[in-house]
């Protein structure tokens, strides 16, 4: 999947905004929402909520968790443990960059909040990268892989499967060969479709 | 004014259910991104489908009555952009498969006719049949009849590409499912649980039937 459908997905998210407008409830496909009460807030998806921004029909009120002290909590915690720890969002980096990209002025120390999100960001990739490093050297088809986000895990598609393909394939070929016992046969290196769609 | 029908009667066959559009909308989501994940086709989701472009179509006429620069009509406008987006890219994404597989799908798929648990909707299988059939008949045209006699034979089965069921995918378990068995090389087969909300890695084929019965999402 590309980026930008991991984006679209987490646009499904619900956020709280508060509109400058008055307005009945609207009726989406996704749900109902509203009413919208000038100056009340309420809670609408990210992807309309981003919309309201750009026509300026409303301010984004923060999630709890894009706060200085709790991101610097979650900070340590991810610095401390060696596995990953659970994120307040499923897709927080989505909502991170659109909210801090649209609406950075509603956001109380954007600036802070986006540097220390990228460094949460920063150490779990570089885990990642270990545990993948890892995962392949022990040679194994399987791999447990809690409290990632979607946006993490397919940063490591484009890698991770088809690597995990290829090992597959050589342990294949190399148990053909034992069991075969027949060193003569010089068996090229097919490569069957692998991976696609990532 | 209700833009929307929140109830939608979908019938099916025998049994009339109603389900809202909101969980049609889910459905398909889930469905888009298990395609767009998954090495092999999977069962088509034309119900889902229909639904919501008869539901796409009501909105749209609603939405003309409104004046232009009303606000509900860009809301709804954007929401409907952002279904069809679902929508063509599960169709498209099939297709792809389908052009891709046409050799194996449509052996297979003929085998499940007699069953009766297709894949393809009758349209993709037209298409499919319609695909194989212009390949064979381009292959014949530009390369075989130029060939000598002993060589002219269109070998389907050479032909044919096979999805990687051995492909390593991500998913997800919406519910707990357990003792998946992994198969070692070695011979000693691994097994496993899937516990509700867990997130793994692993080969595609020993979890394909619990991605048809939704017991788990690819992500």
């Amino acid at each position: 999947m590309d980026p930008y459908e991991v984006e679209f997905i987490g646009e499904n998210r619900i956020v709280s905004i508060i509109p400058n407008f008055t307005y009945d409830k609207i009726y989406l496909i996704c749900g109902e929402f509203g009413p919208f009460r000038a100056g009340l807030p309420m809670n609408v998806p990210l992807w309309l909520a981003m919309m309201l921004k750009q026509k300026q029909k409303c301010r984004i009120v923060p999630p709890d968790w894009m706060d200085l002290d709790v991101l610097e909590n979650i900070k340590e915690e991810e610095k401390r443990s060696r596995f990953f720890t659970k994120m307040p969002n499923e897709h927080y980096m989505v909502e991170a960059k659109l909210i801090l990209g649209a609406a950075s002025e509603d956001v109380p120390n954007a600036a802070e909040i986006k540097t220390i999100i990228k460094d949460i960001w920063d150490i779990r990739m570089s885990k990642l990268r270990t545990s993948m490093d890892a995962l392949m050297k022990s040679g194994g088809g399987y791999g447990r892989l809690d409290h990632l986000t979607m946006m993490e895990i397919n940063s490591a598609k484009p890698l991770l499967p088809s690597a995990m393909d290829y090992l597959l394939q050589i342990q294949m070929k190399a148990q053909k060969k034992v069991t075969q016992q027949s060193l003569l046969n010089t068996s090229t290196f097919s490569q069957s479709g692998s991976s696609q769609n990532t | 004014m209700d833009l929307i029908d929140t109830n939608i009667a979908l019938s099916d066959e025998d049994d009339e259910e109603e389900i809202t559009a909101e969980v049609v909308l889910k459905t398909l989501q889930s469905a888009w991104q298990n395609e767009r994940l998954a090495p092999e086709i999977l069962p088509h989701r034309n119900d889902m489908v229909e639904c919501m472009l008869g539901q796409i179509q009501h909105m749209e006429r609603n939405i003309n009555k409104l004046p232009k620069i009303d606000l509900r009509a860009s809301i709804h406008k954007m929401e409907l952009s952002r279904i069809k987006f679902i929508i063509c890219n599960y169709l498209k994404t099939r297709i792809n498969k389908i052009e891709k597989y046409c050799i194996p799908i449509l052996n297979e798929e003929r085998q499940r006719m007699e069953t009766g648990s297709n894949y393809l909707t009758p349209t993709e299988f037209k298409y499919a049949q319609e695909f194989v059939m212009n390949m064979e008949n381009h292959v014949k045209t530009v390369v075989l009849s130029k060939m000598p006699g002993n060589m002219q034979l269109f070998e389907m089965n050479k032909m044919a590409e096979h999805p990687n069921l051995h492909s390593h995918v991500f998913l997800k378990a919406n519910e707990t499912v357990t003792g998946i068995v992994l198969e070692d090389l070695a011979g000693e087969d691994e097994e496993i649980d899937l516990e509700e909300g867990s997130q793994h890695i692993l080969q595609y084929k020993p979890i394909a039937d619990l991605i048809k019965n939704g017991k788990v999402q690819l992500i």
